[in-house]
């Protein structure tokens, strides 16, 4: 079985983030791979040992990624490939779901899993829409995966109303939740190690097409401004006598509030 | 007496030892290279306190009776030494005497009387030691066939030999000398046996035998005597009592650093080491040789499990069997780690060629692997690297670095280690903390303070190391609070680095995580340099620890202090004054790597002596044998499920002293110790407290 995965590097959310003039201000920034790509990655490297399958990283970006792709190394992946290209800065979901089709059709693979969204923008798009543009099953919110034979795997996903089980063939996307492991702190032996593994690393045209065949000239969607999350404000307090306070509050939340 | 049989016996018992320790040195040579032999003034100055005198045998007040009881026999064996040759020497001549030693000086007359109450004194010990073990059995001994026959031919030693003199002394004394024995009969000095009371004695308990009967005694007791000596040398190598030879060599050999050995700095940018697995101890043959020698001396005495934390918390960490499972393996593996180590040596640095060597290496492989399969897993993890053991054994076996090189193993090449640290971990490699807390609030606790940034201020005498604890933990930050507000009131120039700041890596390096440790240091070591730090106040023995003892290795030279030592000098300094006016019962609990590991132990007394009349309440376990919380090793990070909780162990201990306060100089002390309170339901009676919160609330 051959397994493409993908990897996004995001900011790290759990710093401030200062907003300036409607951009992110760069100062002070940290870069971390997406948690739920975490996710994806072990869950390949799970399969990869439990079955022997074949594990390709994909990381899309315009810049270095060689330190997360390093880590997945270490984490157990086979083989890496890194679309480096100035282009992508500006890319939205659809066109970094052309681009892995690309890196897709140039493979062969049997199974594609992706984090359900990426922490920075929370889109959850580029893994359905990848579907989408192979016309291959897609199931996303996935908690758990089972191969059942070399072309069908049984998966749990989450959804609205409790666990579904679906088998599937393949091939297929699978876009995964955290729920379904937790992923391995790589041994240092394996992150020293994975410095000698080489990166394919190519831009588009390398990869046998441009910005506009993916469709990164006709965006269906820019960021036009980045807001800070207004603080949260501190609530009433109210002192008094209860059947007092009651009457009050009752009356600020029907009159004032308007919510009942 | 007999010349030839004399020389077959020595050549029997010699021989036979010779080859025993040959084959022990060799195996020792085996092992990794360790320099023990620098700084000898220093060396000869441990083995005359720690060894000879038996320092910490008879140094400490809980163990004195037992301490006295060994230096005795001891002592007793140095000066029948001297004997022995005596003996060795009357085989080949009749009545050899040493130069000095003879009838001729006073120093003779004198060795003999110290060699016959010796010998009666030695004697009293064994039956006392068999009392003890048989009878008394105190928890922390061993009771092994080999004690008992260790102790029996101790007192055979000292029957023959004083049975061998009554029957000389009879014979000379009360059937005139037939055999024209050789004694001391100086004009000046008198008879020899004026001298020898104990002699006497046991002549006078074989007085019943005629001549002929006197004579064959006299005889049987010399060749019992040799005979049971060489065959005790030739015991002594095989067991525990390997240490009569080799705890000299091994207080001798002892590190000199403080408190023990350095973790090694690896050189984790060697390719080599990670792709050969040789980083850390992961198989027998990466121990140094020095640690060799302290299992070959460790005398299972049981002093380091009775105050290791652990052992006494029903966890699986028990360092006699520890250090006993290890020399058994080293024993069971020693061919094959011999033959390793002269392969080892063949190996040319050349890929191609080492290639051959390095699979027939492999062979020689012990079929167990040491973590995991000879050393358990929670066994390895229980430690908290307090240091009791080590400060406890009288034959100075490091127990702490070998297993945090055994950590190391762990750590960097198999990646096997309690997987709750990863996420202190991850803090530390995302956000430089062990909670991951986002590092752009570590200076969030100062706001409103109106303390200095270094970067505002790069001319601070002192810069305020704050620590992870003092920064992100809700209830040390207090205690930095507290510390900022003393030290404003003193009117002391300092900085902190607010967001520069990292954690100082300790745990990391306690978990045997020395890449961590490694990026850690550098970048503070980086930072600390740019601003040309000299002074540094930590708020953290484990910091304080790692900032002076570790950095220093990576080129970070600081003069050091701990808050309690610097609010002590505030004080005497006048630079602060305090109100003498802490109500109710006040004890202190030593943090171990405040006390143990940097022996500072009055400076946090006298501050609190100036806060309460009463003083100090000392606990049962004070200072250098205070007990652990156990936070330490970076078992802060990990959890504790097996047996009870040190940390309630700890608490019980100051609930009983009617407490009302107890102090303590360190955040992960202070957790541990408040949790333990909570845990038994004293947290509203019993405040647990830093030094400087206790001082900022009295401040005049």
């Amino acid at each position: 079985m051959k397994i493409l995965t993908t990897v996004k590097k995001v900011v790290d959310v759990e710093l401030n983030i200062h907003v300036e003039n409607g951009a992110i201000l760069d100062k002070g920034l940290q870069y971390v791979i997406n948690a739920w790509d975490e996710n994806a990655v072990e869950a390949a490297v799970q399969l990869k040992e439990s079955h022997k399958a074949d594990t390709t990283l994909v990381s899309l970006g315009s810049g270095d990624n060689t330190d997360i792709i390093r880590k997945c190394y270490a984490m157990g992946i086979d083989n890496a490939i890194h679309i480096d290209d100035p282009a992508l800065a500006k890319a939205d979901s659809p066109t970094f779901a052309r681009v892995l089709q690309k890196v897709y059709e140039a493979g062969d693979y049997d199974l594609v899993i992706t984090g359900k969204q990426a922490q920075d923008t929370d889109a959850g798009q580029a893994g359905i829409m990848l579907a989408e543009f192979l016309n291959i099953a897609c199931v996303s919110n996935v908690i758990k995966i089972e191969v059942t034979d070399d072309s069908h795997i049984q998966v749990s996903r989450l959804g609205d109303a409790g666990t579904e089980i679906l088998d599937v063939t393949l091939p297929a996307v699978i876009t995964v939740s955290d729920g379904i492991n937790e992923p391995r702190l790589p041994a240092m032996r394996g992150i020293m190690m994975a410095k000698k593994k080489k990166i394919n690393v190519m831009d588009l045209a390398g990869l046998g097409t441009s910005f506009e065949d993916v469709g990164g000239t006709a965006p269906t969607s820019e960021i036009k401004e980045f807001m800070p999350t207004e603080k949260r404000k501190g609530g009433q307090k109210f002192e008094g006598e209860p059947a007092e306070v009651t009457a009050k509050v009752v009356d600020l939340l029907v009159n004032e509030a308007k919510v009942l | 007496m007999s010349p030839l049989f004399m020389t077959l016996l020595l050549v029997v018992g010699l021989g036979i030892f010779a080859r025993t320790m040959y084959q022990r040195i060799l195996l020792l040579m085996a092992l990794e290279p360790t320099d023990r032999f620098n700084r000898i003034k220093d060396r000869f100055k441990n083995v005359i306190t720690i060894a000879l005198g038996q320092k910490r045998l008879v140094g400490r007040k809980k163990e004195r009776a037992a301490g006295i009881m060994h230096a005795l026999i001891f002592w007793g064996f140095c000066v029948l030494l001297i004997r022995s040759i005596t003996l060795y020497g009357e085989g080949y001549v009749h009545g050899f005497q040493l130069p000095l030693l003879g009838d001729s000086s006073i120093l003779g007359y004198l060795y003999i009387t110290l060699k016959d109450i010796m010998e009666g004194v030695v004697l009293i010990m064994v039956i006392w030691a068999f009392y003890r073990r048989m009878v008394v059995k105190p928890p922390r001994l061993h009771n092994t066939w080999e004690a008992y026959l260790v102790l029996g031919m101790i007192g055979v030693l000292m029957i023959s030999d004083l049975l061998y003199d009554g029957a000389r002394f009879n014979l000379i004394a009360s059937y005139g000398n037939p055999g024209d024995l050789h004694y001391f009969n100086n004009p000046t000095f008198g008879q020899e046996f004026l001298w020898t009371p104990v002699t006497i004695l046991a002549g006078k308990e074989i007085s019943g035998f005629s001549a002929t009967g006197m004579e064959r005694v006299m005889g049987l007791m010399f060749w019992i005597h040799i005979i049971t000596q060489l065959t005790f040398l030739n015991i002594l190598p095989l067991g525990k009592h390997f240490h009569v030879i080799t705890s000299l060599p091994n207080v001798f050999l002892k590190s000199l650093d403080y408190p023990h050995d350095k973790i090694k700095l690896l050189d984790l940018e060697d390719e080599s080491v990670w792709e050969d697995e040789t980083l850390g101890v992961n198989h027998l043959h990466q121990l140094n040789w020095k640690q060799g020698l302290d299992l070959y001396t460790c005398t299972e005495c049981g002093r380091c499990k009775e105050v290791c934390p652990t052992y006494t918390t029903d966890k699986p960490l028990n360092l006699h069997d520890f250090n006993d499972t290890l020399k058994a393996e080293l024993y069971a593996n020693a061919d094959n780690l011999i033959l390793q180590a002269k392969l080892a040596k063949t190996l040319t640095g050349d890929p191609e060629k080492d290639a051959k060597t390095k699979e027939k290496i492999a062979v020689f492989k012990p079929e167990k692997a040491l973590v995991g399969e000879v050393i358990a897993l929670d066994t390895l993890w229980a430690c908290t690297t307090c240091r009791a053991c080590e400060q406890v054994c009288p034959v100075t076996i490091e127990h702490v670095p070998r297993i945090i090189a055994m950590r190391q193993g762990q750590t960097l090449m198999q990646g096997e280690y309690p997987q709750e640290l990863n996420t202190a971990f991850k803090g530390l490699e995302r956000n430089g903390n062990p909670w991951g807390i986002g590092y752009d609030k570590r200076a969030d606790w100062a706001e409103g303070l109106d303390v200095k940034l270094m970067a505002d201020h790069p001319d601070a005498e002192y810069l305020l190391w704050v620590g992870c604890a003092g920064s992100f933990d809700d209830r040390t930050q207090k205690v930095s609070k507290a510390l900022v507000k003393i030290l404003k009131a003193a009117n002391v120039d300092f900085a902190i680095l607010g967001t520069e700041e990292k954690c100082t890596g300790d745990f990391a390096r306690r978990t045997g995580n020395e890449m961590m440790y490694q990026m850690m240091a550098t970048e503070n070591i980086e930072v600390l340099n740019g601003y040309n730090v000299k002074k540094i106040i930590a708020a953290c023995p484990h910091c304080l620890n790692t900032l002076k003892h570790d950095y220093p290795q990576m080129g970070g030279h600081y003069e050091v202090v701990h808050h309690s030592a610097f609010i002590n000098q505030l004080i005497a300094d006048g630079k602060i004054r305090v109100k003498k006016s802490l109500a109710g019962m006040l004890t202190y609990h030593d943090p171990c790597y405040l006390g143990r590991y940097n022996e500072i132990y009055d400076a946090p007394r006298n501050v609190l002596n100036t806060l309460s009349s009463q003083g100090v309440n000392e606990l049962p376990r004070h200072g250098t044998e205070s007990f652990c919380c156990g936070a330490g090793g970076g078992r802060m990070w990990m959890e504790e499920t097996i047996g009870s909780r040190i940390n309630v162990e700890r608490s019980k201990e100051i609930v009983a002293e009617n407490a009302e306060t107890v102090a303590v100089g360190c955040p992960f002390c202070l957790t541990m110790i408040e949790d333990g309170m909570k845990e038994l339901n004293k947290d509203e009676d019993i405040k647990t407290r830093d030094i400087a919160e206790l001082v900022a609330e009295h401040l005049v």
